[in-house]
């Protein structure tokens, strides 16, 4: 099964909530679980035969991480990572890794809820790491959170939530398809080149704030026509240097098709005719 | 042939751009000597094409009927409160309606036949051009036996010139000490957040980072500053003779590039880099931030940081350079 | 009446209010004389010969809109707190400015669709120009008599990249402060002066609070007006010399062949003129550009991923990012980095474009006048420099777009930007001689007398180098009476 839920795109806002407390609710149920535990599964899942055969390749049965002989580290020291970053991770399909040698990227998820909640709670149990978060944006300050976005996000996943290009090749992503609580893990996480921001900067309340704004820029209140790319100027530039210059192009090359033409005369007067013809003397041909 | 040297004064035969040269002119064409000489080729203008023209006639009707109609249907839209698209699209449709209807009548139903106008040298004759400098040479001598009145005149007016400058002096103050220092500057400030919160350097985690301005100057351009907390296992070293300017591994530098000023936003934490996103300049923040990639050439300046007795973060002292964007006498 | 004279075409007698009008109006002005050599007017016919047109219309489209907004906008720096009916930014402070848009975008009732339209119209303005300046190089319509009227055109050029850039900094989003921000450095790269412009232009230090007030002045009235009264003298000179032709059947250096502007040419510069608008208005429906309301207020200490120019713009963003990071520093002195790609590549950009009829004139020794245009094969040399330089700027204006491609097509910003760097100087040289070759084969294909190289023209020139030294003295006066 998969984890992407298909981009809203109505306007109603209530439809949004009520979508967003499906999944936050899901989140909720998370976070119960990594703690307690007290679900009575129709069948159990088991954390550890899962990252056994899943995640323990690269990363040591122990979870301390494996290191080539050559030097290159093949899979992270996850004694620390914490069921903040084991869930980002694992529930945006990022891991299992797809390609071993390319940064993690979102991708369709192997697992099932029950089953990224059983290694999250595996996992989490290696060490002291960011706990999963909650996040509740019922209540949330929308446009507190894009205060926050603005300071915090936009440097790396652009106003528009579009993502943007990092050095050397990583780059952070769009956020169009991240879900509430994966944002959340994120923030308090820092997965990959993402810096963390704690309680300490970011609070429970900013956080709601912030993940609400994220929710937004999933489909916001975007009048203007078509949006190109949402990515600045260039785009728009792009088009106009294609599409708006083509039609007006078009436009000339149409009217300055002629008809057939029918033969060429004379001027029925030419411009200042009288200061001609005292200038023309020279005009007059052989 | 026309006499050339009646035309033009140094006709280039290399460069012969007559139709005569060109192989692909029509075979009938007009000899030369009849276009331009006000006489007619064909005596009135062709009449259009009877059927051709009706067709275009009724094409442009429809046409002007078509941009009425959305002119209509744009009041109502407008009237019932207005929709972005909606008003677009219509405008269009009206503008469309009127070009489309004008352009097929003037293709199909107007008069198109060809005229040919004279054209003659933009120069003025001899004549003319001696009369006007006669008269200017003549007025100039007049003028300028007047020396010393010349001489005052030109003094009159440079010093007006000079005078008119003064009122921009009013539009900026004199640039100087204000662009080396920033608010930092005597030290002993605490460092707080956009909401004014100092910071506590317990508060700042592993892999952290948050942009911080000397307190009560939030609005500052000039002093936005990066707190940065690199992970334990990337070693941080500062540079000699900073080895006191950071608080428990938590280093400070300019939010301003040294390229032009943009804030260096971006922090990659996994490989401690700070990348501006406007022109991708890269800067190593476990190197003294030092440009290692795009156009800035500087690195970013380094807050000396310290704690107070309350266990928040001071600066000791304003930046160790002039931040943002480099100018000539910078480094005076 | 004689049918074959037609010495004057007697007005039709059932038009009398028309009529009457222009009597009254003749009897003022007496214009009739004037007024009926306008109307017969001749236009060559050629698709090219419009494209002029285009950035006439859109600058009327500007005007238009921008009259409009220009009602509704508040050009002020004062801190407000929105309470609109955009849901994601209320309560946030901003300044009147960005709010005043805001509320053109959300509460007034086609203000929206205005300012898109606005915004479409400059970038297509600024297009139109770049088209009609490349036809003009490309055509040699630049030569005698019309180099000043060339350096007019490039003149309006650089006041509509003003304009534009003043435009899109007026709304004090994000965005556009990014933009100021990056202009204050370049400004500020300046040696010797930088400062001092940078602080009486930005009312001190950046940001400043005057800038808004100040951009707005200049915005809405001495730039138009200067653009105004430019192509006011633009059209003048075009209406003295009489319009270029290309070569062809009854096509001379000393007559121009074509429609008279009444009705006919008349009705299709209408046509066009609605046309134009129609695309514009279109473009603003539905395309979004410029959504201020995602970026947020301005505030000095933030910036987003992708911020890029306005396209006019970009090939300056996109030297500045090309730019090695190399500067000159001596004594305390310094030349910084962003002085060479903004500043410097900016200036000679421009000081290129305004010499370069000079530059050809002297470089072929061809001082004449011509009035029968090149095709642009004709001119190997000439086309093969023309394509390089936009290829160059076309390179330039990518690299604004670095981190944009960089993140489409999944590469790394810094290989992108390093490629950059070799291709600017490789691309426009294989480009230049594609070019060349392109233009010997379509001439020779086509029978077209190519225009002799430097070196025959030299040899031709020393043989002929008496005649040439009087057509030098005799430089100003040349015209029919010469003899």
């Amino acid at each position: 099964m998969t984890q992407h839920r298909p981009r809203l795109r109505s306007g109603h806002w209530t439809l949004t909530v009520a979508k967003i407390a499906v999944v936050f609710a899901a989140g909720w149920w998370f976070a119960g679980s990594s703690a307690t535990s007290t679900r009575a599964a129709p069948v159990p899942v088991d954390g550890q035969r899962l990252y056994t055969t899943g995640c323990s390749s690269c990363h040591g049965v122990d979870g301390k991480g494996i290191v080539n002989d050559n030097g290159d580290v093949r899979g992270v020291d996850l004694t620390n990572a914490g069921a903040a970053l084991v869930y980002f991770q694992v529930s945006t399909g990022r891991m299992p890794l797809g390609d071993s040698n390319g940064p993690p990227v979102r991708k369709p998820t192997v697992y099932d809820d029950d089953q990224i909640a059983a290694i999250v709670e595996y996992v989490a149990a290696f060490g002291d790491g960011p706990a999963l978060p909650t996040v509740d944006i019922a209540g949330a300050d929308l446009a507190q959170g894009g205060v926050l976005y603005r300071e915090s996000c936009q440097a790396c996943h652009s106003a528009s939530g579009a993502g943007g290009a990092l050095s050397y090749g990583r780059s952070a992503p769009a956020l169009d398809k991240s879900e509430p609580l994966q944002v959340a893990s994120a923030v308090r996480a820092g997965p990959g080149q993402m810096p963390v921001f704690g309680p300490e900067s970011i609070d429970q309340a900013s956080l709601n704030d912030l993940v609400k704004y994220v929710e937004y820029l999933r489909d916001p209140d975007d009048p203007g026509g078509a949006p190109i790319g949402r990515t600045g100027p260039v785009p728009e530039g792009f088009v106009a240097l294609t599409l708006g210059i083509g039609a007006l192009l078009a436009a000339v090359a149409w009217i300055g098709t002629r008809s057939p033409i029918r033969g060429i005369r004379t001027a029925r007067a030419t411009a200042g005719s009288a200061n001609d013809e005292s200038r023309a003397s020279g005009d007059t041909h052989a | 042939m026309p006499d050339d040297a009646t035309h033009d004064d140094a006709h280039d035969p290399a460069i012969d751009t007559t139709p005569e040269a060109l192989p692909n002119a029509l075979p009938d064409a007009t000899p030369d000597g009849v276009v331009g000489a006000h006489r007619p080729i064909s005596d009135a203008p062709p009449p259009p094409d009877p059927a051709r023209a009706a067709r275009a006639e009724s094409r442009a009707t429809a046409w002007f009927i078509v941009s009425a109609i959305a002119s209509i249907a744009l009041a109502i839209v407008y009237w019932r409160g207005g929709q972005a698209q909606a008003e677009g699209a219509l405008l269009a449709v009206i503008c469309f309606g009127i070009g489309f209807a004008a352009i097929t009548w003037a293709k199909h139903a107007m008069p198109n036949d060809e005229v040919a106008e004279d054209r003659h040298s933009v120069a003025s004759t001899e004549e003319e051009f001696d009369a006007f400098t006669t008269d200017l040479v003549e007025g100039a001598e007049h003028v300028g036996r007047r020396r010393l009145l010349m001489v005052s005149m030109a003094s009159a007016v440079a010093a007006f010139g000079a005078a008119l400058l003064f009122p921009l002096r009013s539009l900026g103050p004199r640039p100087g000490k204000n662009l080396k220092h920033t608010a930092y500057q005597g030290g002993g400030k605490r460092v707080v957040t956009a909401d004014g919160q100092p910071v506590k350097a317990a508060d700042l985690l592993a892999d952290s980072v948050v942009t911080v301005w000397p307190e009560g100057h939030t609005n500052d351009g000039d002093s936005p500053t990066l707190l940065i907390r690199t992970r334990p296992d990337l070693n941080f070293k500062p540079r000699a003779g900073r080895e006191d300017w950071t608080v428990d591994g938590i280093v400070a530098y300019s939010k301003l590039c040294t390229h032009v000023g943009c804030p260096v936003g971006l922090y990659q934490a996994d490989s401690a880099l700070l990348l501006c996103p406007c022109h991708q300049s890269t800067f190593d923040v476990l190197d003294g931030a030092r440009p290692i990639f795009g156009p800035a050439a500087r690195s970013l300046p380094q807050l000396p940081l310290a704690v107070n007795d309350a266990g928040e973060i001071i600066a000791v002292d304003d930046f160790d350079s002039p931040v943002g964007p480099g100018y000539w006498d910078r480094g005076r | 009446m004689s049918k074959t004279r037609r010495p004057l075409p007697v007005p039709p007698k059932s038009t009398p209010l028309m009529r009457r009008t222009a009597r009254w109006l003749d009897r003022r002005l007496g214009a009739a004389d004037f007024a009926r050599a306008a109307l017969n007017k001749v236009f060559p016919d050629h698709w090219s010969f419009m494209i002029g047109e285009l950035a006439l219309y859109c600058f009327v489209v500007l005007i238009l809109t921008g009259t409009y907004l220009g009602f509704f906008f508040d050009a002020s720096t004062a801190t407000t707190v929105y309470h609109g009916s955009y849901e994601a930014l209320q309560g946030v402070r901003m300044s009147s400015a960005y709010k005043s848009v805001l509320d053109i975008s959300f509460e007034v009732r086609a203000g929206l669709v205005m300012r898109q339209v606005h915004h479409w119209a400059a970038l297509l303005f600024l297009a139109s120009m770049v088209v009609h300046l490349a036809r003009v190089f490309f055509t040699g319509a630049f030569r005698r008599p019309r180099e000043i009227n060339w350096m007019i055109g490039v003149t309006m050029l650089i006041l509509g990249m003003i304009n534009g850039f003043l435009g899109y900094s007026l709304i004090d989003d994000q965005l556009s402060g990014t933009g100021l921000r990056i202009m204050y450095g370049v400004v500020l790269s300046v040696p010797l002066v930088g400062t001092w412009i940078a602080s009486l232009l930005f009312g001190g230090e950046f940001p400043g609070e005057d800038l808004i007030g100040r951009f707005y002045v200049l915005h809405i009235l001495i730039v138009p007006v200067v653009i105004g009264m430019l192509l006011a003298a633009h059209l003048f000179i075009v209406i003295r010399h009489k319009h270029t032709q290309f070569s062809g059947p009854g096509r001379k250096e000393d007559n121009v062949v074509g429609e008279r502007m009444w009705p006919t040419y008349a009705s299709k510069a209408l046509g066009l003129f609605f046309l134009t608008a129609g695309v514009l208005c279109l473009l603003g429906g539905l395309f979004q550009i410029n959504p201020i309301w995602l970026f947020g207020p301005f505030d000095p200490a933030q910036v987003s991923a992708a911020s890029q120019p306005d396209w006019y713009m970009g090939w300056l963003d996109g030297a500045l990012r090309i730019m090695p990071g190399y500067e000159i520093r001596a004594w305390g002195f310094e030349i910084p980095n962003p002085f060479f790609p903004g500043a410097g590549l900016g200036g000679i950009t421009f000081l290129l474009l305004y010499a370069w009829p000079f530059i050809e004139a002297k470089a072929t020794g061809d001082h004449r006048e011509h009035h029968i245009l090149d095709r642009p094969r004709q001119r190997p040399l000439r086309t093969a420099l023309g394509v390089a330089t936009l290829t160059f700027y076309l390179l330039l204006f990518s690299g604004a777009a670095s981190d944009i491609i960089a993140s489409t097509f999944h590469l790394s910003v810094n290989r992108v930007l390093v490629s950059l760097r070799v291709l600017v100087i490789t691309v426009p040289i294989v480009t230049g001689f594609i070019a060349y070759r392109l233009c010997k084969e379509l001439a020779a294909r086509s029978g077209l007398s190519i225009a002799p190289t430097l070196r025959e023209r030299r040899a031709a020139s020393n043989e002929a180098n008496e005649a040439d030294a009087d057509a030098d003295v005799a430089d100003a006066s040349v015209g029919a009476g010469v003899s």
